[in-house]
């Protein structure tokens, strides 16, 4: 056993933490790892754009793909150093996730020419991808969706509608997730295709979110044309390419909890530097206790998700264990964000911009925004189900 | 970064939990709980010749020259089993500390008793304060010619009742440092002057008032430097808490493991209750405590076997698993329903032991503390 990362892994992520240093503002607050505030803030977003092409410059978006594609066929765990760095730090990287997760799919499911088309720009960092799934009336139970695609001659025509597509204002392309035959159980009838979001017959709404972000996209499908070739994997085959995703794809629950240590860290700072009668706020022992408590919280999510990934790294099947690493992110950052506001007192409910906020209101927003995390990237309860279903044996309800 | 666990390690872990769900069924346990000494002999012996007594101890004096890793995988066993008696307290809270900080002469008279079986330690540290700190050492020692004479009342000392050499922490100088003046003494467990009461506990351990009344011990007996006591006992309450924590850990295992068992076999309303989506959350819920857990204890306990300084990863597991354990327990209470409320059902004896645990070594207030002061706070 050796909790230790190798020293040429540990020569990167000084490597990683050093550019971060340089890349970011001094003052840099930090973004979420959901993406909601690079992709509803325009000069956010604009940052996120440079960031893309910083990254791509130093070879570290792919870094696990094949060369051919542009990847530096890097092992996993470098990855992993990569994103907790990034999320630590909270430079904008979800846009960036989201399309090399797209590109993962189109690794495990895609054409030849898929690949050769489409990773070779997202390892440039030239383009975004939103995901498709969430509809109306498909949430959790994904598999119910409606959004239908017809088959003719040359093409599949998309009629429907998504929901909840973080940042689908700003992507070029989507993943689509949509019926192919309703006359076989809903699992078996969803092919995912790979549409270009300006396409004719696309629209879309930005919904804001409580933070007041408009971060979220209604998108509208009507009589769209995606070319067969963009189906991605087989047709009638989109529920393996959605479950491989979740599969693969299951470390948000990590990465709110290093995205929650920045936080932490600020809320420590402020507690030992702020006086009231006399003496720091971090010696008041209510306050120091719940920090504390606050601080163990982390350091077992932390050792967790440590765990999470070296499974990964070792091919071993880490569904039902992604699926206990995402309740325990969400609600640590819930607490946290509870804790926060509650310490600031009168100050907490200030807004972001008000001369008087504190903590630049950092406090006040995470609580309206991890109100979301406990419910994105798949519900504490979903989790919950998996984690009883896969890995505990438990039998179906 | 390898979080796997050895070859040996995974012979030990199985050859433990064999070991013991052969020798320590729950009638033994049930057993010692109303015993007067609280442990078998003869499975106390066995384990010796097993290695496991000797097991963190050097080699030359007769242990086996394991880490502090290994043995946490044996607690973790024992806590699994409900192993009842004084081995924490005899390689922890006295076997260790001698090998650290004792002379080669107290060595070399200790420890390979320790490792045949022949000799049960513990500390007496705590008094009717019942606090972990420096300004409740009460209990003095002064120094009459060649020898010191201790006197005063020692509260919540494990084992003594059957202990052979007591570690007791005194006061041997006054100062306006409370950590200052503290002298730890090894102390024969036959010295005129020691009476040891039983006192009941929620967990059947054998905890102990533990009184000394002028009792006189040689000076060759001081463990450490004298009047410089206090750093050595926080780093055995960092020991004994991580040990605790590995005891817990195997017990929240257990419980976990039995629970989904339970809620497999047990039908009502026509199907298993495992199939309520509730109990599947409450399970799941306890799965997260039970395996997050884990991980920082195997951290901890890495760190310290590589003399990694790790203060802070003890008291987050011991101030974590604190909690941890006790909500596993009470929620497997509420998913066993009445059976488990029975002195016929295992899980009252996890539940005890769970509310025992907590306190011992430092509760989770007391680590959160911990916490904060690594915290910088």
């Amino acid at each position: 056993m050796d909790f230790r990362l190798a020293q040429d892994e540990e020569a990167f992520r000084r490597e990683v933490q050093d550019f971060l240093a340089e890349a970011l503002p001094d003052d840099w607050l930090g973004v979420d790892p959901d993406g909601h505030s690079e992709q509803a803030d325009e000069k956010l977003h604009h940052f996120d754009l440079e960031m893309r092409r910083k990254l791509a410059a130093k070879g570290w978006l792919g870094l696990q793909w094949p060369k051919k594609y542009g990847g530096q066929e890097a092992p996993m765990m470098r990855q992993f150093i990569l994103e907790q760095e990034l999320i630590y730090r909270g430079a904008p990287y979800w846009a960036i996730s989201a399309a090399l997760m797209i590109g993962q799919f189109i690794l495990q499911f895609g054409t030849e020419e898929q690949k050769e088309r489409f990773l070779p720009p997202i390892v440039r960092g030239d383009v975004q991808w939103a995901v498709g799934m969430s509809e109306p009336n498909a949430g959790s139970d994904l598999a119910s969706l409606q959004l239908r695609a017809v088959e003719q001659e040359d093409c599949f025509v998309l009629n429907g509608q998504k929901t909840w597509q973080t940042g689908a204002h700003y992507a070029d392309w989507a993943t689509v997730y949509a019926r192919t035959d309703p006359d076989v159980p809903k699992h078996k009838g969803i092919t995912t295709f790979l549409v270009d979001l300006k396409s004719p017959g696309i629209t879309m709404r930005r919904i804001p979110q409580m933070t007041g972000h408009p971060a979220f996209c209604e998108v509208f499908y009507d009589n769209v044309r995606v070319p067969k070739e963009n189906v991605l994997g087989e047709k009638n085959g989109g529920w393996r390419v959605a479950l491989f995703g979740v599969a693969t794809e299951k470390s948000f629950g990590y990465w709110l909890i290093n995205s929650g240590r920045r936080d932490f860290e600020m809320l420590v700072q402020y507690c030992r530097e702020t006086y009231v009668d006399g003496q720091p706020l971090s010696k008041d022992p209510l306050i120091r206790s719940r920090l504390a408590q606050l601080a163990i919280d982390i350091e077992v999510g932390r050792n967790l998700g440590l765990r999470l990934n070296w499974m990964a790294t070792k091919g071993m099947p880490i569904i039902a264990e992604a699926c206990q690493m995402k309740p325990f992110g969400g609600n640590i950052l819930q607490r946290l964000a509870n804790l926060g506001t509650q310490i600031l007192g009168l100050y907490g409910p200030l807004d972001e911009q008000s001369r008087w906020a504190k903590l630049r209101g950092r406090m006040k927003f995470l609580y309206l925004a991890s109100a979301a995390m406990t419910i994105e990237g798949g519900t504490n309860e979903a989790s919950k189900n998996t984690v009883a279903s896969v890995g505990l044996g438990l039998p179906r309800g | 970064m390898d979080l796997s666990f050895s070859e040996e390690q995974e012979m030990l872990w199985k050859s433990a939990r064999d070991f013991l769900a052969n020798k320590c069924p729950k009638t033994l346990v049930r057993q010692m709980e109303e015993d007067e000494k609280g442990y078998a002999p003869e499975l106390w012996k066995e384990m010796a010749d097993l290695g496991w007594i000797g097991l963190p101890f050097p080699e030359k004096y007769g242990g086996g020259g394991f880490t502090f890793l290994d043995l946490v995988i044996l607690l973790e066993e024992m806590g699994r089993a409900c192993l009842p008696g004084p081995f924490i307290s005899t390689v922890v809270l006295g076997g260790l500390p001698i090998a650290k900080w004792g002379t080669e002469q107290q060595k070399k008279d200790i420890l390979p008793k320790i490792c045949k079986g022949e000799a049960i330690l513990t500390l007496a540290l705590t008094e009717p304060s019942a606090r972990y700190d420096a300004v409740s050492v009460q209990v003095k020692a002064k120094v009459e010619g060649d020898h010191y004479v201790i006197s005063g009342t020692k509260l919540f000392v494990n084992d003594a009742n059957v202990a052979d050499y007591i570690i007791v922490v005194a006061r041997t100088a006054d100062s306006a440092n409370p950590e200052e003046g503290i002298t730890l003494f090894i102390v024969d467990g036959k010295s005129p002057g020691i009476t040891t009461h039983l006192l009941r506990t929620i967990a059947g351990d054998k905890q102990c008032e533990f009184t000394l009344n002028k009792v006189k011990v040689p000076k060759a007996s001081v463990l450490g430097k004298p009047n410089q006591g206090w750093g050595m006992v926080g780093e055995i309450i960092q020991w004994a808490a991580l040990a605790k924590a590995a005891e817990m850990m195997g017990g929240a295992q257990q419980v976990l493991e039995m629970t989904i068992q339970y809620a497999k076999d047990r039908v009502q309303f026509d199907r298993p209750i495992g199939s309520f989506q509730i109990i599947q959350h409450y399970l799941a819920d306890m799965s997260i405590d039970v395996d997050s857990s884990r991980v920082s204890l195997h951290k901890a306990a890495w760190m310290l076997s590589e003399g990694i300084p790790c203060a802070k990863e003890i008291s987050v597991i011991k101030g974590w698993l604190s909690e941890a354990y006790r909500r596993v327990t009470a929620q497997a209470h509420q998913i066993h329903g009445a059976i488990g409320f029975t002195k016929d059902h295992d899980l009252e004896l996890y539940f005890r032991r769970a509310k025992a645990a907590e306190l011992y070594f430092g509760d989770a207030d007391f680590h959160r503390e911990m916490v904060a002061q690594q915290l910088g706070m």
